[in-house]
């Protein structure tokens, strides 16, 4: 680890990593982070950040701290990793498996019993071998939402009625590529394939 | 006037009609308000995220505004940007309390959290309003000032238990903006008639309700002073002198281009 060239302290508020639902029965998905100072806030602030739109049912946030991750690579030159320590009890498995999405990064995908972070992440490594990363957090770091009516429909509902516009909605100076491949004008390989 | 709508079989007269648009006016005129002093943080706020939370509450005070505004509009009232954008500050019934400059994140806080409190409670008993249409628009708004108070509550608490500073600007704030509160509770000419029939709840019933509420999160949960606040209060067609400022600046780009269509 480099040490920081300052040997002022650090004042910013602890990092958390937030998970989003968007539907029941849908894995909860790594969407981004925020900074908070306690719990609650991390929470409320998660809210602000990453539910006006698309609708969400549900959000987790885990303190930066407690959560341990490893690619493939890092795994290789620093294997101690999977010796990283950690209470006993239920760990939350994420995985990465794509570089492709540009909103959400890691889905949870199923929990594990481990005697500490280290042997969850091993876990997940012989669970996913396949994968760009792994993360891994134990059940008791969590944060979550409550379920009851009214912090669904005061923090997720309105979210629902809004209208949600890709990227691609929003205008581009001359004509939309899309527009321009329908009619046959884009150079390269879309319009020589339909020729072929 | 011959074309009154009758909605959900209920029929207002020409007296309630005209109270109506004034109450769903003096209603929008304080969300605009508001949402531009809380815009006004865009770029600034404490921290990044914050910066976020506070343009998204900005954005759901102008969709309320936008909500009541039509409303007047289907009332026979002015297209919603005439009403936002062609006004003056003679024109303009916000209150005081929205219209003070937005001050540090203490002010704006402990200012959002007097308001959102107030808003949430007055929507609350709207949704049981005998004028479908508000009790609808009351439905909808409320669930996202449920919200609101939530995240502005947890930020007057943290600031009144925080650091000694951060106390000392979080009192200052209330101590500033206690007096200008119980004008958001003053009735709209022609209020009684419409709130006798129904159509608009009991302000007397909110403003205890509201009081209550406060009190309970400011000092009990807080632990800062209420100050004395005055007996009477100016009505709404009295401003400070910021809000002539304010309204030339929101108003600028609307102002210059007349004929723009779509902006």
């Amino acid at each position: 680890m480099t040490q920081p060239q300052s040997s002022s302290p650090d004042t910013q508020w602890p990092r958390w990593e937030v998970f989003k639902q968007d539907a029941p029965n849908r894995p909860h998905q790594a969407v981004g982070s925020v900074h908070a100072g306690d719990p609650q806030h991390a929470l409320l602030t998660a809210r602000n950040v990453f539910v006006r739109r698309p609708a969400a049912v549900s959000l987790w946030c885990v303190r930066e701290d407690d959560i341990l991750t490893a690619t493939p690579e890092e795994l290789t030159t620093n294997s101690a990793l999977l010796d990283t320590p950690g209470e006993a009890g239920t760990y939350h498995v994420g995985v990465k498996r794509t570089n492709k999405r540009s909103m959400t990064f890691v889905d949870l995908s199923g929990t594990v019993q481990a005697s500490g972070s280290g042997d969850a992440l091993r876990q997940a490594q012989s669970l996913h071998p396949d994968v760009l990363a792994w993360m891994v957090f134990p059940e008791t770091a969590v944060v979550r939402t409550d379920e009851d009516p009214g912090t669904v429909e005061s923090w997720f509902a309105p979210a629902k009625d809004k209208t949600y516009k890709q990227q691609q909605h929003y205008g581009v100076i001359g004509r939309h590529v899309g527009e321009l491949k329908r009619a046959g004008l884009m150079p390269g390989r879309a319009a020589s394939e339909e020729g072929a | 006037m011959t074309t009154t709508p009758s909605i959900s079989g209920t029929e207002l007269t020409d007296t309630q009609t005209r109270a109506l648009l004034l109450k769903l006016t003096v209603l929008a005129d304080d969300e605009i308000i508001l949402a531009h002093r809380d815009g006004e943080w865009t770029g600034h706020a404490p921290i990044l995220e914050e910066d976020i939370a506070l343009a998204n509450i900005a954005q759901d005070e102008l969709g309320h505004a936008g909500l009541y505004l039509s409303l007047a509009q289907t009332l026979g009232g002015s297209d919603p940007d005439q009403v936002a954008f062609w006004r003056g500050p003679d024109d303009y019934r916000n209150t005081r309390l929205v219209e003070l400059p937005k001050g540090d994140w203490a002010f704006t806080m402990v200012r959002q959290f007097l308001y959102d409190t107030s808003e949430a409670l007055w929507l609350e008993a709207a949704t049981r309003s005998t004028y479908a249409p508000l009790a609808e628009i009351a439905a909808k708004a409320v669930r996202e000032e449920k919200f609101h108070v939530q995240h502005t509550a947890l930020w007057v608490e943290r600031l009144a238990l925080g650091t000694p500073e951060s106390e000392r600007r979080t009192q200052a704030a209330l101590t500033e903006l206690w007096p200008h509160a119980a004008q958001l509770f003053q009735p709209v000419e022609g209020e009684a008639e419409l709130t006798a029939s129904g159509i608009l709840t009991d302000l007397n019933a909110v403003h205890a309700r509201w009081s209550d509420l406060v009190t309970r999160h400011l000092v009990d949960k807080c632990g800062l002073t209420l100050p004395d606040a005055p007996a009477t209060q100016p009505g709404r067609d009295t401003h400070t002198e910021h809000l002539a400022p304010l309204l030339e600046e929101m108003q600028r780009v609307a102002r210059q281009h007349p004929d723009a269509e779509v902006w």
